[in-house]
């Protein structure tokens, strides 16, 4: 480790001592802190399961930074509802703000407002423009989903056999980029994998459905349906089920555990895979409060947070890591 | 035979499409897909013929697939509610009806264009379920999947239930007064008013008989599968019309037969699977569908400038 200069250290018992003149019923607190950091917190919409499990999370830091969390948000999404809470906030004076934003550049106008008032901003889940928050608490990279996918698919297949991939759209931009991943996966790693169709469903359960029960008649080598988008999952599951197919041909794919549970349960879905929203709302809380207090800046390459340990820094977005994998033995545990 | 033409032509096509699976993909014709199929359509099949009264009385209404969203979810939460099967299929009935009439009163009543009265209810009855759902599923309780039967009697049902409602249309076409209104109406209104028919209240009453089909055409679809996604029915409209389109239906109003319909529909319904058991990139799907639908409306077009020579 390296020796503190002895000049900071003139400065932080300077500080203390000012600190204890100015405040002495502080002096419980971290060193220099005057008084309780206060972090403002915002979910898309107050009532979605996903962003209240964000919460559990967030409520989790806040406790161990012994810092205050502000959680409020539109009860639908509603990007003006979103800029008038932080407004409030501007008003309120919070030190900073955690925000995930229903629109991009709708939001970004009084972000930029609350920066000028002197209030840190960090966005997560979704984010604003670049120049409107200082950091973004990004949960997933295109390379992590498509990787991830593509090593379940390849674990479940003992590493060869037929896939199919059902997509919502062959133009949606995310999509596109996670199969490019998952192709470069394959490749590398997994060459005696084949991939034999990519059918769209429109984003829709039902198309899923007709497709992956076109899919299993047309291919009877068929070892495994990824669906990458949430409405595939299930739609891709009740085929495999109608057909009698369960155990013969897995389903995988990307989605809420919510909604596949039954599926799951009933061991026709294996794996869903989304990230841990417990731990994205913890580490949105943590970035906020490190920005806040100083010991996250631009340009870091890494950002330690509190129990979760460090997470890497790419840009100016810090990165959740890994997606996490549900299945049978711990989707019980999540409730969105 | 030459009444039938545009009929025959595409149960033509549809028996060459079938032919050509026969020989290069027979697994097309494993008995559980081709079932499974028939079972997703056999609502599209229900929708397909109201639609086609629709346009036969020279509307149109684009708002179904709303319609459709709206009773499945509703059917779903009821269901959910315990409600018994006996009750919640009049209810997603009526409320089919309610929105049929919805429409049918703009129109018929205050004589505004049935394309913008139903794009205005397909958008506020989409978003409005967007903003009560926000995309969540509705969980069904486990006895109502396949009506409590087992899947291969459930989907037999469903299958049935279609082929009926067909039946009993078809006959009514051709041998109730209400079914030869529609067609005299279409085919002029004008002088159907002054031979004694009521055309605003006959185009209210197929409205109002739309949304009821749609309805049961939801219920039809919810007992499917256990969960029900509130964005199902998108671009149901466009589908059915097709089917009616493609079948013969004129869309000029007046003229079409419901088998011709269901042959339309079915032939639509193929393609997609058909291009999956031959191994064609997806990207072609849509653009057949599209080249399909643009040769019946020419067909239509060009035959009926004949007659008017």
């Amino acid at each position: 480790m390296k020796k503190p200069s002895p000049l900071l250290l003139l400065l932080a018992v300077l500080a203390l001592a000012t600190a204890c003149n100015k405040a002495p019923e502080a002096s419980s607190g971290p060193a220099g802190s005057a008084r309780k950091l206060s972090i403002a917190l915002m979910p898309k919409s107050k009532g979605n399961a996903y962003f209240i499990s964000c919460k559990a999370g967030a409520d989790k830091a806040a406790k161990e930074l012994g810092a205050d969390l502000i959680f409020d948000g539109p009860t639908d999404p509603d990007p003006a509802k979103q800029n008038e809470i932080v407004e409030n906030w501007i008003a309120l004076g919070v030190d900073v703000m955690a925000v995930a934003c229903e629109n991009k550049e709708g939001i970004s106008t009084a972000l930029r407002k609350a920066q000028s008032k002197g209030i840190k901003v960090v966005t997560y889940d979704a984010d604003a423009l670049p120049d409107s928050r200082s950091f973004f608490v990004n949960q997933a990279t295109p390379e992590g989903i498509g990787y991830m996918l593509m090593d379940e698919a390849a674990r479940l297949c003992g590493g060869s056999g037929e896939f199919a991939i059902i997509t919502a759209s062959l133009t949606a931009a995310n999509m596109i980029e996670w199969q490019k991943h998952i192709e470069a996966r394959r490749a590398a790693s997994f060459p005696n994998m084949k991939m034999v169709a990519l059918r769209p469903c429109d984003d829709l359960k039902d198309k899923a459905q007709s497709e992956s029960t076109a899919l299993l008649s047309a291919n009877p080598g068929l070892k495994l349906i990824m669906a990458i988008c949430s409405p595939a999952v299930p739609g891709a599951a009740e085929a495999v089920k109608q057909a009698g197919k369960v155990g013969r041909v897995k389903v995988i794919g990307l989605g809420l555990p919510s909604e596949n549970r039954r599926y799951i349960k009933e061991g026709v879905t294996d794996s869903v895979i989304l990230w841990k929203t417990e731990d994205l709302g913890y580490l949105a809380v943590q970035a906020a409060a490190g920005l806040a207090k100083g010991t996250l800046k631009t340009g870091d390459k890494s950002f330690a947070s509190g129990s979760l340990g460090q997470f890497e820094i790419q840009g100016d977005n810090i990165l959740l890591g890994k997606p996490f994998v549900f299945n049978k033995d711990n989707i019980d545990q999540f409730n969105f | 035979m030459k009444r039938y033409f545009r009929e025959l032509s595409v149960a033509g096509a549809l028996l060459i499409l079938l032919l050509v699976l026969a020989l290069f993909a027979p697994a097309f014709f494993q008995p559980q897909p081709l079932r499974s199929l028939l079972t997703r359509e056999a609502p599209t099949l229900v929708v397909a013929c109201g639609m086609a009264f629709v346009i036969i009385i020279r509307q149109i209404d684009i708002s179904v697939g709303s319609q459709f969203a709206v009773c499945s979810v509703c059917a779903g939460l009821l269901a959910a509610l315990k409600w018994p099967l006996v009750l919640v299929l009049p209810a997603s009935v009526a409320l089919g009806a309610l929105m049929g009439a919805f429409n049918g009163m703009l129109v018929a009543g205050l004589r505004l264009p049935s394309i913008v009265v139903t794009l205005a209810t397909m958008v506020t009855w989409r978003e409005a379920l967007r903003w009560q759902r926000q995309g969540q599923f509705v969980n069904l309780p486990d006895n109502l999947q396949w009506f409590g039967l087992s899947q291969s009697g459930g989907q037999w049902t469903l299958i049935g239930a279609a082929l009926v409602v067909l039946t009993l249309l078809a006959w009514a076409t051709r041998h109730l007064a209400a079914g030869r209104f529609i067609y005299a109406i279409g085919s002029d209104a004008e002088a159907a008013r002054l031979a004694g028919l009521r055309p605003q209240s006959t185009t209210f009453a197929v409205f109002v008989f739309m949304g009821a089909l749609v309805g049961l055409a939801a219920m039809m679809n919810v007992v499917q599968s256990p969960q029900v996604d509130p964005k199902s029915g998108s671009g149901l409209e466009l589908k059915v019309i097709a089917a009616a389109v493609v079948g013969g239906v004129a869309v000029s109003g007046g003229r079409g037969r419901l088998w011709g319909v269901f042959a339309g529909l079915l032939l639509l319904a193929c393609i997609s699977p058909a291009l999956t058991h031959f191994h064609v990139e997806a990207y072609w799907e849509k653009a057949i569908q599209g080249a399909i639908i643009l040769l019946a409306v020419v067909a239509d077009g060009v035959r009926s400038r004949k007659q008017i020579r």
